[in-house]
């Protein structure tokens, strides 16, 4: 045994089942297509390490989507005997989940059947006959609930079981007839009454109530996302600032006679002869409040909202609810997943793009996604510094924002050539994942926003310092300066933090916080940084994903739309 | 016995597919998916006027845009 293949319909919980053999933490979520990266991990058999790879879900081995393609060439990679396929089902679903497993083992592969998520089967009064399953199959299957880990040693232990079992060819149409003698078999239903979750599942889609209930959802949980972050600053980071931080920080530099190039460099301008997290813009104060005090928290309570409506399993729902107004755009119902997920971070939003079909969608929702979604850090310092001229501004960025979408989506979708593919798509059913999985994912979540963060906020921080120590900006400033005041009408130190944009968003907007902006000004310099160049690591990943030529014709787009909105919006706004 | 498409079919009512129309590669993803000749469906909502219609195969519940869905003949009492 060489490698180990996971292989089954999206949305049977692949990805758990993968974190519990090979301890690699993955995200896992409540609707088909969220494993678009290939995941590796080992699995310790004995004295052998044996690489266990994590395919994308596919209904069948005649591919018909990007995903399932994958998937299934990656299967025939390895000759069949040196690996085995661990086949997962879903085992609320027996009927649809078999038409792979047949085929798998028609194709002679050595196949180990997983039936997951046999908790949730017993729920919904679903039960079946295990043992009459393996005879019929000829393969060892075993239940298992890898959330909470329920079988997962016998899968393992089972694994050497795994041989082909000999099969015959037969049409589609005759594997259906097929699985369902099998089912009659094997699968006994019990006869209930439709459960609240049930009522609720189908009331969410119902052309009346569905949009009712999803104008309820989208309405809590901003508010809840602002709730929990603004708890987080005025309870937590914000006393630690300033009792703990600040005081200690102080009493370290009370002794600084010198306020030279290291003063500047890690604590900054001292504004009224004290230390302000806000304007000081030094290594030390401004990027850790930054990150920590005034972007940390909304993360923070962002994901572990979007958390829980995508393992519940509500996203999709919206996609169906979605589709009308994304038709117009180009785009099917679907594409309101990669969106979700860039407003947390362009970069897994733009990544998780591969659930759309062609590339032209592709190409739609990446160029709208890093033009028109801000991510979280960045909305938390438009929240932060906008908030106090009042709701009219901060809304003022979205509305804008939101117009700028429907007007880019209806023109590409008019000029650019190809059509719209169709939604298709499987529903799940509602799910309530267990509260350390919601937590799991969260410090997975929070980690690799640390991980990825920090670092560049606080060598950004230096770089500037630097730069503005040596006033090695003045001449960019001096080159731009009539462009920025004359359109924008920004103060020429304003291009630094545009600049800045680049490299990270909070950062840019921190930037723009010593600067004594006006309401209007800061208004148009934060929308400006939300249209204008993603930062690097969006670049990066658009790059990766749709190729140079069309990374080129969407940074166009961007210039030419953030020259044309900054300039309307300093003409249209008095003051 | 009348024959009509998904998309005309009436929410909350039941009938047999009798008829994929459309390409090889829409008939194998319907079939993929568990829509295939001679199976039973309900039709739960219609999303707009040429919005998705969402139906339930089996124990699936199935979300399909209005031009799949009108190459979907069903037959219903």
């Amino acid at each position: 045994m060489k490698k180990i293949y996971l292989i089954g319909n999206p949305n049977v919980g692949k990805s758990v089942v993968f974190s519990r053999l090979t301890g690699v933490q993955v995200i896992s979520s409540n609707y088909p297509g969220t494993t678009v990266e290939i995941s590796k991990g080992y699995l310790k058999l004995g004295e052998e390490r044996i690489e266990v790879v994590d395919l994308p879900g596919t209904y069948s081995l005649e591919p018909t989507s990007r995903s399932e393609e994958v998937a299934v060439s990656l299967l025939k990679e390895y000759p069949k005997h040196e690996i085995v396929v661990i086949n997962i089902l879903d085992s609320t679903n027996l009927e649809r989940n078999l038409f792979l497993t047949l085929q798998l083992i028609e194709e002679g592969f050595p196949v180990v059947v997983c039936l997951n998520m046999c908790d949730d089967a017993g729920h919904r009064g679903v039960h079946i006959d295990i043992e009459k399953l393996e005879k019929i199959l000829n393969t060892p299957a075993i239940p298992t609930c890898a959330v909470t880990g329920v079988g997962i040693k016998l899968l393992i232990e089972r694994l050497k079981e795994a041989a082909p079992a000999s099969r015959n060819k037969l049409s589609n149409e005759e594997l259906w007839k097929e699985i369902g003698r099998i089912i009659e078999q094997v699968q006994r239903l019990e006869h209930r009454h439709h459960s609240f979750r049930e009522l609720l599942e189908d009331a969410s889609v119902r052309s009346l109530s569905g949009p009712l209930i999803a104008t309820g959802v989208i309405y809590v949980s901003f508010k809840i996302v602002r709730f929990i972050g603004e708890l987080i600053i005025n309870k937590i980071t914000d006393p630690i600032f300033s009792n703990i931080y600040q005081p200690l920080l102080e009493r370290l530099t009370l002794h600084w006679q010198e306020k030279g190039f290291w003063f500047h460099l890690l604590i900054g301008d001292l504004i009224n002869g004290k230390i302000d997290f806000k304007q000081s813009l030094g290594v030390l104060t401004t990027a850790p409040y930054i990150e920590f005090g005034m972007v940390l928290p909304y993360v923070i309570s962002f994901y572990f909202i979007l958390n829980i409506l995508e393992d519940i399993g509500y996203l999709p729902r919206l996609a169906i609810l979605l589709d009308n107004v994304l038709h117009r755009l180009g785009l099917h119902g679907y594409a309101i997943i990669p969106v979700l997920l860039g407003f947390g971070c362009n970069v897994p939003g733009i990544l998780s793009t591969r659930v759309l079909e062609s590339k032209r969608e592709r190409f739609i929702a990446s160029t709208i996604i890093s033009i028109g979604v801000p991510c979280v850090p960045l909305q938390a310092m438009i929240f932060g510094l906008l908030g106090k001229f009042g709701g009219f501004y901060v809304s003022g960025v979205y509305m804008v924002l939101f117009s700028l979408v429907l007007i880019l989506g209806l023109i590409l979708n008019h000029t650019l050539t190809g059509y719209s593919p169709e939604f298709f798509l499987e529903i799940p059913p509602y799910r309530f994942p267990p509260l350390f999985m919601l937590l799991k994912k969260l410090y997975f979540r929070i980690k690799g926003f640390l991980i990825e963060a920090v670092p560049i906020v606080l060598l950004g921080v230096m770089f500037i310092n630097i730069l503005l120590y040596f006033k090695l900006f003045d001449i960019v400033t001096g080159i731009f300066a009539p462009i920025i005041k004359g359109v924008f009408g920004l103060p020429k130190e304003a291009i630094v933090a545009l600049a800045i944009g680049f490299l990270r968003k909070d950062v840019a907007v921190g930037m723009l916080m010593p600067l004594g902006l006006s309401a209007k000004q800061l208004f148009i310099a934060a929308t400006l940084l939300a249209i204008s160049f993603p930062c690097i690591a969006t670049f990066i990943v658009l790059w990766k994903e749709l190729g140079m030529k069309s990374v080129i014709k969407s940074t166009l787009i961007m210039i030419t739309i953030s020259i044309i909105v900054g300039a309307t919006l300093n003409f249209l706004i008095l003051h | 016995m009348k024959k009509v498409s998904l998309a005309q079919m009436k929410a909350n009512q039941k009938g047999k597919v009798i008829e994929l129309l459309g390409g090889a590669g829409l008939q194998n993803k319907l079939m993929n998916m568990g829509v295939y000749n001679g199976k039973e469906v309900t039709k739960l909502s219609h999303i707009g006027l040429r919005g998705p219609v969402v139906i339930k195969s089996g124990r699936s519940i199935l979300a399909l845009g209005h031009g799949i869905a009108t190459k979907v003949i069903i037959e219903v009492e």
